[in-house]
């Protein structure tokens, strides 16, 4: 069943490939009943992968230490959920979102290896099949974020993630060459068994190069870059990729290697330091974006941290809790801001759209249901996930993170209220002309891409309430026989109660939302939008509409010395050392030709004379030296 | 068979070396092609009275062996050698080999 499970994509993508030209707009149904086969075969599975130690079925093995397999417990069953479940309803959403594309098939190819990759990087029982996913995911998102590649924007989007993604793969596979040179072995349990033994500054680097793996695919502070340009592909794989799966898929990393984590109390000081700054610093930009996915993205970005920072500190459940909410919800705000931006033939501006809210009611419950989840709003799924992350920091004693993580839960409200304020109250604004997201002729029906938003809003609402019962509740229990380390890692008991922790995040995220309101939603802001938005452009510090200049410095210190070696190579090395060998070698073998081609005269008493002279070398040599016996 | 000494060994070989240098100097300073085939059968037949003659003093009927290959050998080259030879003089006209160069490098 685990081979149905994460073979269906697989083939689901090569037949799409293969037939894609005779499928066409058949594809995209194609490829949702595999990866939605896939879920209901995950669902088969979902009591025995429940218990301890999950299923595992062995794939094959090498040399000592090198055994393969695939294994599904409880941690990876949430994943492959998520990612079948949440993936399918994206994928469905797709039909209509990329009815009347000229290479729908190609897509749905894609989307259905990614999640391929995505099931290798969950399911497999030992590193190096994890790495091979890792790597699988980073070039899937390659081609769907560079899935209109006649645009160059997108090809330097794709280009750019695929280069991050593969400094991220370069940092994992370092840790994977420390851990099996420490260890022995390969496979997560004979790891973890041996954490014990491995000196401090050995785990502290595993932990480290790990990490850098997680940080490239999850958007962690310095890494980070490569995800706000990821939308330049289609809003689906936005949803799919950058917000529901693939860049948590270092949450799963950390969550998966619980063990060194809970062994290395410096590893979980950086890890859990760089999500709350990563939570932080996305939540800020969000401010100072326009675009309504750019506001999206950065928004991914600081709930990512919120996770890293969970997981890193040792509140396993509570990070992968958040994980799972915000699969829901994010995915949810992007298939909603996708409804809009389809409507609107490719417009992703917030300053062009306003008043949406008439015209789409749709799309608006789905943005406002998803933005009170993710700001974390009581009784939506957000809440439980979020306070649960907040409050862990306190648990295993790090206040300043918690500090950190209650404004980042103020600035939240705030921009994702002034998005939905600008965006979907007010005036209409929308123009004629647009540009961006090609616009399609589509006669698909609207269900299909509403459908998977109204399902999605089950789980955006009803999502946390697993976690309801503190230590007692359905999540915990579930997620138990893997995190069995976690509770040893609390440090007394914190200052304040759980309900007073909440009650302090609820409030910044009250005024989060006023001061959004009273300055994009009220009626004073909203009669004369236009100019005060105008306005805000223009005097919005660089800073933050350019990402605190970490693109101008990676740009400086890595791509600009790159480019001047290669151009010092090409102007001074390359002629005399490359060039120069070949061009010598080929004067050498000119001037070689030039005398053997004196010998061949044609006159045959010459070539006599040469054979009589070899002839009477050996008689010589033989006289000389005597005939061997 | 006992060893029959009559001649001297060394006679036979310093007589098949003479043939042979005989043989070497036509093919080196002759051009007519038929003179430095004749040339090549003397030192073919020089080798022969070599080899006949180490069989004889070592009573290894090998070195007779190798006598009868060597003949076959030769008329299978004559053979060749003059239809060769034959076609050659027919193309271009000319008995003198240094003139037929057409394989110069």
């Amino acid at each position: 069943m685990l081979y149905t499970i994460w073979l269906l994509p697989l083939l689901g993508a090569v037949v799409l490939w293969v037939l894609g030209p005779q499928l066409r707009e058949r594809g995209g149904i194609l490829g949702s009943a595999a990866v939605g086969l896939s879920f209901f075969a995950t669902l088969t599975l979902y009591r025995a992968a429940g218990t301890t130690p999950g299923v595992h079925v062995p794939l094959g093995s090498w040399i000592g230490g090198f055994t393969f397999g695939l294994m599904m417990d409880p941690l990876s069953l949430i994943w492959v959920l998520v990612i079948t479940g949440v993936g399918g309803l994206i994928h469905v959403y797709s039909i209509g979102y990329m009815a009347g594309d000229r290479a729908v098939a190609r897509f749905f190819a894609y989307m259905n290896f990614f999640v391929f990759a995505m099931l290798t990087l969950v399911l497999s029982d030992n590193f190096v099949g994890l790495l091979v996913g890792w790597g699988l995911v980073g070039l899937a998102s390659y081609f769907l974020i560079g899935f209109w590649f006649e645009r160059p924007s997108a090809v330097a989007a794709a280009r750019k993630a695929f280069v991050i993604n593969v400094v991220g793969d370069v940092g994992l596979m370092f840790a994977v060459f420390v851990l099996f040179s420490h260890t022995g072995s390969i496979a997560y349990t004979d790891v973890f068994a041996r954490v014990r033994d491995l000196a401090p500054p050995v785990l502290l680097t595993a932990c480290i190069a790990i990490f850098i793996g997680c940080a490239a695919k999850s958007a962690q502070v310095p890494l980070h870059t490569w995800l706000p340009d990821a939308l330049e592909g289609p809003t689906p794989v936005s949803a799919l990729i950058h917000a529901a799966t693939m860049v948590t898929a270092g949450v799963y990393l950390v969550a998966r290697c619980a063990p060194l984590w809970d062994s290395s109390s410096a590893a979980r000081e950086l890890v859990g330091t760089i999500g709350a700054v990563t939570a932080l610093a996305g939540a800020i930009l969000g401010i100072a974006q326009w675009d309504i996915k750019r506001v999206l993205a950065y928004s991914t970005m600081s709930q990512i941290g919120y996770m890293i920072m969970g997981v890193g500190v040792g509140a396993y459940e509570a990070g992968v809790l958040h994980f799972f909410t915000h699969a829901f919800f994010k995915a949810q705000l992007f298939l909603a801001a996708g409804l809009a931006i389809h409507a609107l033939a490719g417009e992703q501006d917030i300053r062009n759209m306003g008043g949406l809210a008439r015209r789409m009611p749709f799309a608006f419950w789905g943005m406002l249901i998803g933005t009170l989840s993710i700001c974390g709003v009581p009784f939506f799924a957000g809440f439980y996930s979020k306070d649960a992350v907040i409050y862990g920091e306190l648990l295993d004693g790090h206040p300043w993170l918690y500090v950190l993580g209650v404004a980042t839960a103020g600035i939240t409200a705030y921009y994702m209220f002034r998005m939905l304020f600008i965006a979907f109250f007010g005036r209409d604004r929308t123009q004629t002309e647009h540009h961006g997201e090609p616009a399609h002729a589509s006669n698909v029906p609207d269900w299909v891409m509403q459908v998977p938003v109204a399902i999605l809003m089950v789980g955006t609402i009803a999502a946390g309430y697993l976690d309801i019962g503190g230590d007692n509740s359905i999540w915990s229990r579930f997620l138990a026989p893997d995190f069995a380390g976690e509770n040893l890692l609390r440090t007394g008991a914190p200052q304040i109660s759980d309900m007073v922790s909440s009650a302090v995040v609820l409030v910044a995220v009250v005024l989060g939302f006023g001061l959004a309101y009273l300055r994009y939603g009220a009626p004073a802001a909203l009669t004369n939008a236009p100019e005060r938005l105008d306005r805000e452009a223009r005097t919005m510090p660089p800073v933050l509409t350019h990402g605190y200049f970490v693109d101008d410095l990676i740009w400086a210190l890595f791509v600009r010395p790159a480019q001047a070696l290669g151009m010092a190579f090409g102007r001074f090395l390359d002629p005399v050392l490359i060039d120069g060998a070949v061009r010598d070698t080929s004067f050498l073998a000119g001037v070689l030709g030039w005398i053997t081609r004196r010998l061949e005269n044609g006159l045959v008493r010459a070539y006599a004379v040469t054979i009589v002279l070899g002839v009477a070398c050996f008689v010589a040599y033989y006289a000389f030296a005597g005939i061997p016996r | 068979m006992t060893p029959v000494a009559s001649v001297a060994l060394v006679n036979y070989i310093g007589l098949s070396a003479l043939i042979f240098l005989i043989g070497v100097a036509g093919v080196l300073t002759r051009r007519n092609p038929l003179i430095m085939l004749m040339a090549i059968e003397l030192m073919w037949n020089a080798a022969n009275l070599a080899m006949l003659a180490f069989a004889r003093a070592w009573l290894n009927n090998a070195g007779q062996v190798f006598a009868f290959l060597v003949i076959t050998v030769a008329a299978a080259e004559a053979a060749i050698a003059l239809a060769i030879v034959l076609i050659t003089f027919r193309r271009t006209k000319n008995v003198d080999v240094d003139e037929i160069a057409s394989l110069s490098g």
